[in-house]
């Protein structure tokens, strides 16, 4: 005899068809990444930094420890609110005072990666400039973008997803054509030396890994739809997890295809001669001289997209501090027409114009000083995030499994900690290989601890909103329901709330 | 409660969101949805045909205590929706079925019935479907309510009304603050901040829900 089933709920049915499928989700993640400018901007400067071919088994290495990363990471967000923010999951699992200083760190970090390409996107528009026969300073080019992405930003989401699907589609279509392109024209034939671990390691692994985890941020964006997901549990997951396989293999096609088509031996020495133009000079000699003056278009195009896209990841950070008051309540407002996080994004835009105004007036270099420098220390701000976000997920299904299983909660999150804590640990104590200065110099000590120096101011505001504003401390974590918890005094909070940590 | 027999709020929420500002809309689409649909809530809220429970997650059940059934069919479509549930549902999950239930029309459609609001109906040369727009009979009418509230936002002479209190509380989660504070005195927010303080729970827990749908539409995009 069949048991039976409890009647169908018409408002869930009815809101069961606007749910958001794997694919819309892998649609959000794949924009916030832009593959053409971590290829042709990111993966040839590595040949010349670390100057070693073992930049495609880097890449396979963070790659497996971002997919065991979000094992646990969008296991725990299910069970959180404000699941988009990587602070947030620190402040559930460590509290809210870890949380708030890694808020800051996240803030800066984002920042600093969308203001560090305005100097890539100047020097790549100065040549495009210059092969038609204009002369454009770079700092001129970039206002231009600046102005473009300062208006985008105050427009609704939907309409910068968009504009960044059309140039994802594009990007990958060129990426592809290239590799293809590189294997066919190979120089040595096919080698497998690029993938064996002997082609790894020195004092140059923590470079290429923190460059390559740079590659892959915004692959923890589909938990931003968590809540419109169709299925809560599998789709974000599944979106997650794809978005590190896909852009795993165009980077490592993609780095591979380029050893291929030079050889090996050269490969190293061709980068460092030319290592803004290297994959573009590959398909000018294989497929045509047109094709170089397409590709530096579309790194271009790629380079504002990715310019865009942090833009509305920094503004979209501000804005739940803003919703929180853990910053001033003023950059939670929204545009009345387009529900825009119009005051953060606001805020982001003066940050890159004043960065742009600083480094032409100073007479610094866009690609050494600003794109290199500002890039690379975000890179390792936004490493030790995701770094303590592992170490938060663990912590937090330590003290409750939530009905888990333990590879989802206890296994992978642990084995996240040991792989990205030891990333984390190389591209510190290797960070001078990254700047291409020496062991010992003030800069690359700098970099972390003005990281440190920010964690502290984070903490000890959390510690003044602990003791002068509780209302405020409550609600720190929440994001778009901060107000909600706030103003129930906790009604709905989570039991970690309950307890007050 | 005291009683709200007409479904006023819901008209207010309507034109304030939608139609205060020269007949453009004011807000995003599924932000004014989101804002009439917290109305329509509320108004049932007050009536006393349904009840949300913040202690128990805030949902919303219906309220069978010698209440007899809304007069008008905007809140009975509600309150029978609520009655059929299986189980009661959060407030933030009937938000969001008010937001993509086409509220703005039912809603506009009803004040056609009641003399408020013109219906206008173009068919497009190009296309087949035909276009439906609404707009109220009278600029004055369309001002009303703001106007309304802003008077006592500028008088702050005594405590506002409930209705009004509310829809003070929910111009300013639908992010019209500019358009309710300007040229307000001094002391105008904190006025209206001990208003929406002292609402009762359930409204309290509804202000709080829609605030947060319309931070999360800002962030996800999802217009």
């Amino acid at each position: 005899m069949s048991t039976p089933s409890a009647p169908p709920s018409a408002v869930r049915s009815t809101l069961a068809h606007d749910k958001l499928g794997t694919f819309s989700l892998l649609h959000f993640s794949l924009t916030a990444a832009t593959p053409l400018t971590v290829i042709a901007g990111g993966v040839v400067v590595m040949f010349a930094v670390a100057g070693q071919i073992g930049i495609p088994l880097g890449y396979i290495v963070i790659a497996a420890c971002l997919w065991l990363f979000s094992v646990g990471y969008t296991t725990m967000s299910r069970h959180i609110t404000n699941a988009g923010a990587m602070y947030a999951f620190i402040a559930r699992g460590l509290g809210r005072i870890p949380g708030v200083a890694a808020a800051w760190v996240a803030a800066t970090s984002y920042c600093a990666m969308q203001a560090c390409l305005y100097g890539l996107l100047g020097v790549t528009a100065e040549g495009v400039m210059d092969r038609i026969g204009l002369t454009v300073p770079w700092w001129a080019a970039a206002l231009v973008a600046w102005l473009l992405i300062g208006l985008l930003g105050t427009r609704a989401v939907d309409i910068n997803a968009k504009v960044l699907a059309v140039l994802l589609m594009v990007e990958i279509a060129v990426i592809l054509l290239f590799s293809a392109s590189n294997f066919m024209n190979a120089a040595d034939g096919l080698s497998l030396a690029p993938l064996s671990p002997g082609s790894f390691g020195g004092e140059a692994a923590g470079a290429v890994l923190a460059l390559a985890v740079v590659g892959f941020i915004g692959f923890e964006s589909p938990t931003v739809y968590g809540e419109e997901a169709r299925d809560r549990r599998r789709t974000v997951a599944r979106a997650t997890i794809a978005t590190v396989g896909i852009l795993a293999f165009i980077y490592i096609t993609a780095s591979w295809s380029i050893i291929t088509a030079v050889g090996e031996d050269d490969v190293v020495a061709a980068a460092s001669a030319d290592p803004s133009g290297l994959m573009f000079a590959l398909a000018g000699d294989q497929l045509g001289g047109a094709w170089v003056t397409i590709g530096e278009v579309l790194l271009l195009t790629s380079v504002t997209a990715a310019a865009l896209s942090f833009h509305n990841t920094t503004a979209r950070y501000l804005f739940a501090l803003g919703r929180e008051q853990v910053v001033t309540a003023r950059l939670g407002r929204t545009s009345v027409r387009a529900c825009a996080p119009v005051a953060a994004s606001l805020t982001q835009t003066a940050v890159g114009g004043i960065v742009i105004a600083l480094w032409a007036v100073l007479g610094l270099d866009p690609l050494t000083h600003l794109f290199f420098y500002l890039g690379t220390a975000a890179g390792i701000g936004l490493l030790a995030l995701i770094t303590a976000c592992a170490v938060a997920v663990a912590v937090y299904f330590w003290r409750d499994q939530r009905g888990e299983s333990t590879w989802h909660t206890r296994v992978a999150p642990v084995l996240a900690c040991v792989a990205l804590a030891g990333v984390l640990y190389l591209s510190v104590i290797h960070f001078h290989t990254l700047l291409g200065v020496e062991k010992g110099s003030l800069l690359p000590r700098l970099v972390p601890i003005l990281f440190a120096a920010l964690a502290l101011l984070g903490a000890g505001w959390a510690a003044y909103l602990k003791r002068a504003r509780p209302e405020v401390y409550a609600g720190i974590g929440y994001g778009a329901k901060a107000t909600l918890v706030q103003s129930t005094g906790g009604v709905e909070a989570s039991p970690e709330v309950a307890r007050g940590r | 409660m005291p009683d709200a027999p007409t479904p006023r709020l819901v008209y207010d929420a309507l034109l304030i969101t939608s139609h205060h500002d020269f007949y453009k809309p004011a807000v995003a689409p599924r932000v004014a949805e989101l804002g009439i649909g917290a109305a329509l809530v509320a108004e049932l809220v007050l009536s006393g045909h349904v009840a949300v429970r913040p202690e128990d997650g805030s949902r919303l059940a219906p309220r069978d205590i010698g209440v007899a059934p809304p007069a008008d069919s905007l809140g009975l479509w509600l309150t029978e929706l609520v009655r059929a549930e299986p189980e009661p549902l959060p407030v933030p999950e009937w938000l969001e079925f008010l937001a993509v239930s086409d509220l703005y029309s039912k809603t506009a459609d009803h004040m056609v019935t009641t003399g408020l609001m013109h219906r206008t109906e173009r068919r497009s040369r190009w296309r087949k479907a035909s276009q439906v727009s609404y707009e109220p009979v009278d600029a004055f009418i369309a001002q009303a309510p703001l106007a309304r509230i802003r008077r006592h936002l500028t008088s702050m002479e005594q405590r506002m009304p409930l209705p009004d209190a509310f829809l003070v509380a929910l111009t300013e989660a639908v992010g019209l603050s500019r358009s309710l504070y300007s040229q307000t005195p001094y002391g105008a927010r904190d006025y209206a901040r001990s208003h929406t303080r002292s609402l009762p729970a359930p409204l309290q827990a509804l202000h709080g829900h829609l605030a947060a749908a319309v931070a999360a539409t800002a962030i996800t995009g999802n217009l």
